[in-house]
């Protein structure tokens, strides 16, 4: 009978326990235009949250194109070298990589072209030729100087940085490698759509991240699966403006100044890095099906799933086994891009 | 020694019983989807979408603009706001917690939770 007591006590706590997932703790924030959503587990987690908040917020300010105390105002406003902060100018370098990388289809500097066309004031146009080919003059990023030991930037007259393509990803970096330090195993950050892992899922399965449906906001086509890393979407479906039935998106092409015109809806791009994936999915997004099947073949440290114009999924041969289609979309055509 | 035993007896019971209840809770109570409507992470409005048996809308009035909420049985929407963007009406119904409406210039946000949903976040 005690035997059989002990026993029975025994399982009934192992159930209790069992039932008795780590706790969730979760932070929402309005930083860098966007919503923000960061859940974490774990006692680690509450403290570290706390922290991660303030890092974005700081993040937000240093690398706001906006405001006048930021690192990115004085690089635009000062007309000489300017000495930037750590994180500035680790998203410079990466952004100068990226340009070379890409073949000019992710360019910091094309803020003079953005703003032409509205989208930083909400005073939408449509940009003429001329006035657009006078703008790309001042977009050449091989004439911007920067110098990683002093952390000096210097930029030509007329151009200006904006660091809005890598900055969410940069954040989602950042937070991830705070998290990490703090001991938290387990966590998801959203930042806006740029979804960044860290671990698993408490259970020690992977997170399933669904991409976005760029013709129905309210559903997503796919899900892929991720442990420890970052899913990025660029799609025209996120800002753009209507003028004579022709639709204008916030994505530039660096070679014309004007929309992207590749033929693709949206462009997702999976792997480690939060502020790589984020910089290669607006190029992805400019440069279309093959130029990323290029991209991806020179690099193979990411993986990606474009939708183009008559809803076709172009996904690359790695993400195969860690993808799947959504309920509802089991009948959407998937090519497979290979090596 | 007998008083022990019966005390191990009545714990075992009691905890097994508490165990059995908290299966039986997650597995029998119905997904109540819940729909938070915060703005600036300030709760003005939680319904649960999963008792909601006919149609109805109101507005949300907040310090940067009103946003219109419709709620339907098991999903709601922003059917009309007076934001420049309309980011928040173009996404339409919601049903699950993967995609939260959110109206930037307004700071407002409308997050499900609980219910099915297959995904962790939608990029």
């Amino acid at each position: 009978m005690r035997r059989a007591g002990c026993l029975l006590l025994a399982l009934a706590m192992a159930a209790l326990l069992g039932g008795c997932a780590p706790e969730e703790h979760a932070e929402t924030i309005f930083a860098m235009d966007t919503v923000m959503t960061l859940q974490a587990w774990g006692p680690e987690a509450e403290d570290a949250l706390v922290r991660a908040a303030q890092r974005i917020n700081e993040l937000d300010r240093t690398l706001s194109v906006v405001n006048e105390d930021s690192d990115v105002w004085a690089v635009n406003h000062s007309g000489g070298p300017v000495t930037v902060s750590e994180d500035t100018g680790a998203l410079v370098a990466l952004g100068l990589e990226l340009w070379e990388e890409t073949g000019g289809a992710l360019n910091i500097a094309m803020y003079p072209v953005v703003r032409a066309w509205g989208f930083t004031t909400g005073e939408y146009r449509v940009v003429p030729e001329e006035e657009r080919a006078a703008l790309l003059a001042r977009t050449d990023l091989g004439q911007l100087d920067y110098d990683p030991d002093s952390r000096t930037v210097t930029t030509p007259a007329g151009m200006e940085l904006d660091l809005g393509s890598l900055g969410k990803g940069y954040a989602a970096d950042q937070v991830t490698e705070l998290l990490r330090e703090a001991g938290v195993t387990s966590a998801i950050l959203n930042l806006g759509g740029n979804v960044q892992t860290l671990g698993g899922q408490t259970d020690g399965s992977p997170w399933r991240i669904g991409v976005q449906d760029p013709q129905d906001l309210s559903a997503y086509l796919a899900v892929v699966e991720v442990t420890d890393g970052a899913v990025v979407t660029s799609g025209g479906y996120q800002r753009y403006f209507e003028e004579d039935g022709q639709v204008y998106w916030h994505i530039m092409d660096p070679s014309t100044g004007a929309p992207a015109d590749s033929g693709l809806l949206s462009a997702t791009i999976v792997g480690p890095s939060g502020a790589r994936c984020d910089g290669l999915s607006t190029a992805a997004f400019v440069l279309g099906v093959e130029g990323t099947a290029d991209l991806w073949r020179a690099a193979g440290d990411f993986e990606f799933l474009l939708v183009d114009e008559d809803g076709t999924i172009w996904i690359s041969a790695g993400l195969e086994d860690r993808s799947a289609l959504a309920a509802g979309y089991e009948d959407r055509r998937v090519e497979v891009v290979r090596p | 020694m007998r008083s022990t035993r019966s005390w191990v007896a009545v714990t075992a019971a009691v905890l097994a019983l508490a165990a059995l209840a908290a299966v039986l809770v997650r597995v029998l109570a119905p997904a109540g989807t819940v729909a938070e409507i915060t703005v600036d992470g300030q709760v003005v409005e939680s319904i649960d979408l999963s008792r909601v048996t006919e149609g109805y809308s109101f507005t949300v009035e907040g310090q940067w603009g009103s946003n219109t909420v419709e709620v339907e049985p098991g999903r709601i929407r922003v059917s009309a706001a007076d934001c420049p963007d309309q980011v928040c009406v173009r996404q339409g119904w919601v049903s699950d917690s993967a995609s939260p409406i959110v109206c930037l210039p307004h700071r407002l946000v409308i997050q499900l939770t609980g219910g099915e949903s297959g995904v962790d976040a939608v990029s």
